[in-house]
């Protein structure tokens, strides 16, 4: 495992870091746009009450549904009333769906249950949890990956990186065709106009939230924000820290499929889905933005970086924290979600992370107080 | 995966903390592997030269990380298990290496026109490991201790030599009223000596790097001395250098050692020659660098 492991975080440290760098560089006004980012996501985060109200408010005038859930129980149960009897559900990688057990749910009441991002697919394949929380399959090398595929195409002969992304496209693209739900995250939600913004690269969350007659969007109540100008601020920022930028998709959704063509008048749904959920979702979060120094943990946008500058995260990978909650960001948040403070004590202070992050979270502060916290 | 850190149970951590209460030191240890280094520092004074006992102790830091889990087990012996420890002595070689590094920094000082005592056996550890596990409240109680300490000898400017020491002191304004001056060694020196001949890298001190802000205080020296190292994005660079793995050794050694591996294979691909700046890198890195500190690389006479 150590020496796959190995060969895996320097592949794709290789891959990123200097790919970061550039799109830095080529694209100074990221900078700009990640300093008022984290004053947005700040105000948010300052009074998420008031904005939970807001942008459900927004989702219904959009003619959508929208949902406050506690806890990852009432997540699951909210999901449940959506599905109903429907079978066929594809979902295009949300952590906090991972987070609250909702494929893992779905799956137990015997529904047809397919993860259509590639990272995930595979680790939805090979019965493992995520590894990074924007690359769950960073761990697997491509040697590993082409035996995985061989599970849903015995015959498969794919071994470069290109012929096993088409060995998934093949086995997904009918499954995207049939699908009746499909359950998305989002990578950042607007309070004023109640839109969701999803980026991605593949596609397959622009077909998981196109092609099914409804759609599901789940989220943390962090990942508000309090204008659609902000919103797309966060998916400029995340898709550039990732190191993949521009993003080939960004994906906004405003309620249900709706027309205007016959005679100016606005009428749901048209082509898209009929309907339109987002579940917002506490599950500890609220109660960490009232604490001084672990509410900044609440500004991570999830863009994955200070994992790859983390000594523990390069030697450790997904066993140092709780999944999908690895690497610097993962010992945090596997307090926010799990009240799990023992990953902090693994933290060396090494300080990178903090270097790195878009959002300037004093990360070892962070995980200095949690450290004190696993104490008592 | 299991946290080891567990292992050290509450009545352990304050077994801990009674002995560096009373002894100051990090650990029940022989205050003469302190003090050895020192013949003829003039004793205390207003600006004190601080060693933490850092340099000293870090040659001896596994054989204390080893003997965690061993008290941890036998909790009804720890007072005579503790008494024990103060019989544990750091292998010769390391420990003149250390006296010799201390020495040299303070021959530096001198010809720079540094005037400065030192506290001997009355110096108080500064209670770093404190802060770095997390133990927060004891660091603010022990803090308090340290702080009647240097006022007692009448402290005004504290000299560091080690960036575990100058973060501990230069943090405790965050927990108490402090008002003594903390200043690191290097950013005292103008002059340096004859600089050691080489290829080197510089795996920096996490704390000095990025947390102290003396990242090019040392490469000023370096260049001053006229010492060759080479520079790599992807290893040397503020947001791409890595820990030594050194922090992690009390809580899991196994773990800290591969950090250690890991760091060092990544320099070797630079130099072979590493110039570290703190005694707990020397002591993870070595075994698989040639290691050198700073102060045996910018005075190599």
């Amino acid at each position: 495992m150590n020496e796959i492991w190995n060969i895996a975080i320097d592949r794709a440290v290789n891959n990123n870091v200097p790919r970061v760098r550039s799109i830095l560089e080529s694209y100074p006004y990221i900078n700009d746009a990640r300093k008022k980012l984290r004053q947005g996501k700040t105000e948010v985060i300052k009074d998420i009450s008031k904005y939970v109200e807001l942008t459900i408010e927004s989702v219904k005038r959009n003619g959508g549904n929208a949902y406050f859930a506690r806890d990852a129980k009432e997540v699951r149960e909210i999901v449940d009333k959506i599905v109903g009897d429907n079978q066929r559900i594809v979902m295009g990688k949300s952590m906090v769906a991972y987070e609250c057990g909702v494929r893992d749910h779905l799956i137990e009441r015997g529904k047809d249950v397919w993860e259509t991002d590639l990272g995930e697919f595979l680790i939805q394949l090979s019965n493992e949890p995520p590894s990074h929380i924007i690359a769950p399959a960073i761990h697997m090398t491509k040697e590993q990956a082409s035996k995985v595929v061989r599970k849903v195409n015995p015959d498969s002969k794919a071994e470069s990186h290109e012929e096993i992304a088409v060995e998934a496209r093949k086995f997904l693209r009918e499954k995207f065709i049939n699908a009746q739900v499909g359950i998305t995250g989002a990578n950042a939600i607007a309070a004023d106009t109640g839109s969701v913004l999803l980026i991605e690269n593949e596609g397959n969350i622009r077909m998981t939230t196109i092609l099914p007659e409804k759609h599901i969007a789940i989220a943390g109540v962090e990942k508000i924000l309090p204008t659609l100008e902000h919103a797309f601020l966060e998916v400029m920022v995340q898709s550039a820290y990732a190191g993949l930028y521009p993003p080939t998709y960004v994906n906004l959704t405003s309620g249900p499929s709706s027309t205007g063509d016959i005679e100016m008048k606005r009428v749901s749904p048209a082509h898209g889905p009929k309907e339109f959920n987002l579940i917002l979702v506490d599950n500890g979060r609220i109660e960490v933005s009232k604490d001084p120094t672990i509410w900044e943990s609440l500004l991570c946008i999830r863009c994955g970086r200070c994992h790859f500058h983390c000594p523990v995260y390069r030697v450790l990978g997904s066993t140092w924290g709780d999944p999908p909650f690895t690497g610097p960001m993962g010992a945090m948040w596997s307090y926010v979600s799990y009240k799990d403070a023992t990953p902090s004590t693994y933290c060396v202070h090494s300080g990178g992370c903090r270097e790195v992050c878009p959002m300037d979270i004093n990360i070892p502060k962070v995980l200095e107080k949690l450290k004190s916290l696993s104490q008592k | 995966m299991l946290y080891i850190v567990s292992l050290m149970d509450k009545s352990l951590k304050e077994a801990l903390m009674k002995v560096m209460m009373s002894d100051f030191t990090p650990f029940p240890l022989d205050k003469s592997i302190c003090t050895g280094w020192a013949t003829n520092e003039p004793r205390g004074g207003r600006t004190i030269l601080y060693t933490g006992c850092m340099y000293q102790v870090a040659p001896l830091s596994a054989i204390f990380d080893r003997f965690i889990p061993i008290l941890s087990k036998n909790r009804l012996f720890y007072a005579s298990l503790l008494n024990l420890a103060k019989k544990f002595h750091p292998d010769k070689a390391a420990l003149d290496r250390s006296y010799k590094i201390l020495r040299s920094i303070s021959s530096l000082l001198k010809k720079n026109g540094i005037n400065f005592g030192y506290m001997y056996e009355g110096e108080p550890y500064s209670g770093a490991f404190l802060l770095e596990l997390g133990m927060l409240s004891d660091f603010e109680r022990y803090a308090t201790l340290v702080r009647e300490k240097f006022k007692q000898q009448g402290v005004k400017r504290i000299i560091t030599t080690d960036p575990h020491s100058h973060n501990a002191l230069s943090r405790y304004s965050e927990f108490i009223t402090f008002d003594i001056d903390v200043v690191n060694y290097m950013e005292l020196l103008r002059e340096v000596g004859i600089g050691k001949k080489g290829d080197f890298v510089i795996h920096d001190s996490c704390l000095y790097s990025r947390f102290l802000n003396k990242r090019e205080v040392y490469r000023e020296l370096l260049k001053k001395a006229g010492v060759s190292f080479k520079e790599d994005y992807m290893v040397t660079s503020k947001e791409n250098s890595l820990c030594c793995g050194g922090p992690l050794s009390p809580i899991d050694e196994r773990v800290s050692k591969r950090i250690g591996e890991y760091r060092a294979n990544q320099l070797k691909k630079v130099s072979e020659k590493v110039i570290v700046q703190c005694p707990f890198c020397y002591v993870n890195l070595s075994p698989y660098v040639e290691a050198y500190d700073i102060a045996e690389v910018i005075d190599s006479e």
